[in-house]
């Protein structure tokens, strides 16, 4: 019975995750140029691949573009939703109505999000910033081009933020709704103001959320696509460029520019280098945020 | 002490008035979002460039979303989701559910390792496996397949979904299979007519996550159904906006996108507290 219960899972799993990561770790190290190529026709190549592309201007801007996101969007989202989690928790009223629409954006099509936010937000003749900048009286604002080449990755990635933020917060919610109330309540008692409650015994006792939040945020991080491909849908721009835009393009060729030359190995590298990329912050986090006393 | 409490209270909700004007500010802003979405999708393309949309003067164009259903293929691509979503959320059921079943209940050598191996699928990024996988697939000459499509979607949301019915499983008492062996029920027939269903409501919140995955799955999809035949909505609605850009036909650019969204949006209406708390669950272990 172990074994009829257990076997179709296991197939879903080696032949979607096992086979294809080894296969992808092994093509990293060979000079491949189709993906459908024989591994007869591949040559061993060492770290060559990986030479490449630290010396290929676009991938290195697209490592330092999620190195923003990472850094200076992880950081947004993760104060926003700490704060809207310790307020909704703090005896708000009608918690779950605006728990539920802070999480909407996350339900939608990530590609209905991004048209929402281009073609309206955005947009410098009707767009919303447009017209509150404009009713504000500030006309030099509302005219900026948001989407322009200065602003275009800044735009990005805020609209990229606004739908994460739901997601952290529900995480950062659940585990403020498990430290016992005794805590909390004992320093009210004894005069701690909100502010000393919040980083004495708030924080502490949300060290294994955090672990959580930032694995969480960097494997979002490292699969981010569909925001970079909708703020340029033609061809990779220098301000929206992620690794995996630069693998598509490399691998798969979009239509739009013949001038790059197909590289598979090359493309497996990455894949290679944004796993590395994941387990060290899966290993970061455990190193530095001990989650054996508190299991929350 | 009753009027003490009411000044607490009083005291508290004054302290949250910040806390109030921006999650309000958030909230509204969330509102205005996709409700312009919704009034664009009504008006003509003149009157979402003109400042006075909101008026509707020329009355609500319902024809926009006619016009994206029928020839902007928008059916075609909701068909091909509609299936996508519910062969694969049942498939993926009838597969994780019984492996998490025998994970979390019997003692077996590797039992460990098979658990540490599907926790970590969750943290492999789709580009470390698209390209064998494509390599794969063109050479047996599947992509623009529905079935390989299916396929992959089922395989991909399996270990997810074990490692959460696993907790599902694992707080379920032993004594309804004791009790079951002692009446005569064999193992097999144990899971299906007793376990299978104690879990169900497990089972209604994952596979209300799955469906929202798949629905919006966008990377695997635009490499595996390039052809116009087998695009699911999220691929077919990125190739709709292009073209529409050119088109100029902005009415059924976002009645088009108020089609695709809806479907989840519907869902989460009635499910949004069930989804919040398969998001805890599934998180907080993980």
């Amino acid at each position: 019975m172990i074994i009829v219960f257990l076997t179709p899972a296991l197939i879903c799993y080696v032949l979607v995750f096992l086979y294809p990561s080894i296969r992808t770790t092994i093509m990293s190290f060979f000079a491949v140029e189709s993906v459908s190529d024989p591994v007869s026709t591949w040559q061993f190549h060492g770290l060559g691949n990986y030479a490449k592309l630290f010396h290929t201007a676009i991938f290195r801007q697209a490592m330092r573009n999620i190195a923003n996101i990472w850094l200076v969007g992880g950081a947004g989202v993760m104060v926003v939703a700490l704060f809207f989690a310790v307020s909704l928790t703090n005896g708000m009223k009608g918690v779950r109505f605006f728990r539920s629409i802070i999480y909407l954006p996350n339900v939608v099509s990530a590609i209905a999000m991004g048209t929402m936010w281009i073609n309206y937000v955005y947009n410098s003749s009707y767009g919303f910033l447009h017209n509150v900048f404009a009713s504000l009286g500030l006309q030099k604002l509302s005219e900026t081009l948001w989407t322009g080449p200065g602003l275009l990755f800044w735009s990005m990635l805020v609209a990229y933020c606004f739908g994460m933020v739901g997601y952290h917060m529900l995480i950062f919610m659940a585990s403020i709704e498990q430290i016992p109330k005794d805590y909390t309540e004992a320093a009210h008692i004894e005069g701690a103001n909100a502010l000393q409650r919040f980083f004495f015994i708030t924080l502490p006792f949300l060290r294994g959320c955090f672990r959580t939040n930032i694995v969480m945020w960097t494997v979002f991080t490292v699969g981010f696509f569909v925001w970079g491909q909708l703020f340029s849908p033609v061809n990779l721009s220098n301000a929206t460029v992620a690794p995996m835009n630069y693998m598509y393009e490399i691998v798969f060729g979009s239509s739009a520019s013949t001038a790059t030359v197909r590289d598979s190995g090359a493309g497996a590298a990455i894949g290679v280098i944004m796993m590395i990329i994941v387990i060290m912050a899966f290993a970061a986090t455990n190193l530095i945020v001990k989650n054996d006393d508190v299991e929350l | 002490m009753k009027k003490q409490v009411r000044s607490l209270e009083h005291h508290t909700q004054a302290r949250l008035i910040p806390s109030y004007i921006l999650i309000i500010g958030w909230v509204a802003f969330t509102f205005i979002l996709i409700g312009w979405v919704i009034f664009a999708s009504l008006s003509t393309s003149q009157e979402i460039f003109s400042d006075h949309m909101f008026g509707f003067e020329s009355g609500f164009h319902f024809e926009n979303y006619a016009r994206a259903w029928k020839t902007q293929k928008v059916s075609l691509y909701f068909m091909n989701s509609v299936l996508y979503t519910a062969v694969s959320c049942s498939m993926i059921i009838l597969i994780s559910a019984p492996a998490a079943y025998v994970l979390s209940r019997f003692r077996f050598k590797g039992n460990l390792v098979i658990q540490n191996l599907i926790a970590s699928a969750l943290g492999i990024p789709a580009i470390m496996i698209v390209m064998p996988l494509f390599g794969l697939v063109s050479r047996m000459r599947l992509t623009n397949n529905r079935w390989l499509l299916i396929f992959l979607y089922i395989a991909m949301n399996v270990p997810f979904t074990t490692f959460f019915l696993l907790a599902f499983f694992k707080s379920l008492s032993t004594t309804y299979e004791e009790a079951a062996y002692i009446d005569g029920c064999s193992p097999m027939g144990t899971f299906w007519r007793i376990m299978f269903p104690l879990v169900q409501p497990g089972i209604i919140t994952v596979t209300v996550f799955n469906f929202i995955t798949i629905w919006n799955e966008y990377f695997m999809s635009m490499i595996f159904a390039n052809k116009t035949q087998v695009r699911p909505v999220s691929v077919g609605l990125f190739n709709m906006i292009q073209a529409m850009r050119y088109t100029g036909d902005w009415g059924g650019m976002f009645a088009s996108v108020v089609i695709v969204f809806m479907p989840t949006f519907l869902l989460y209406i009635f499910l949004s507290e069930q989804i919040i708390q398969g998001v805890t669950a599934g998180a907080i272990k993980g």
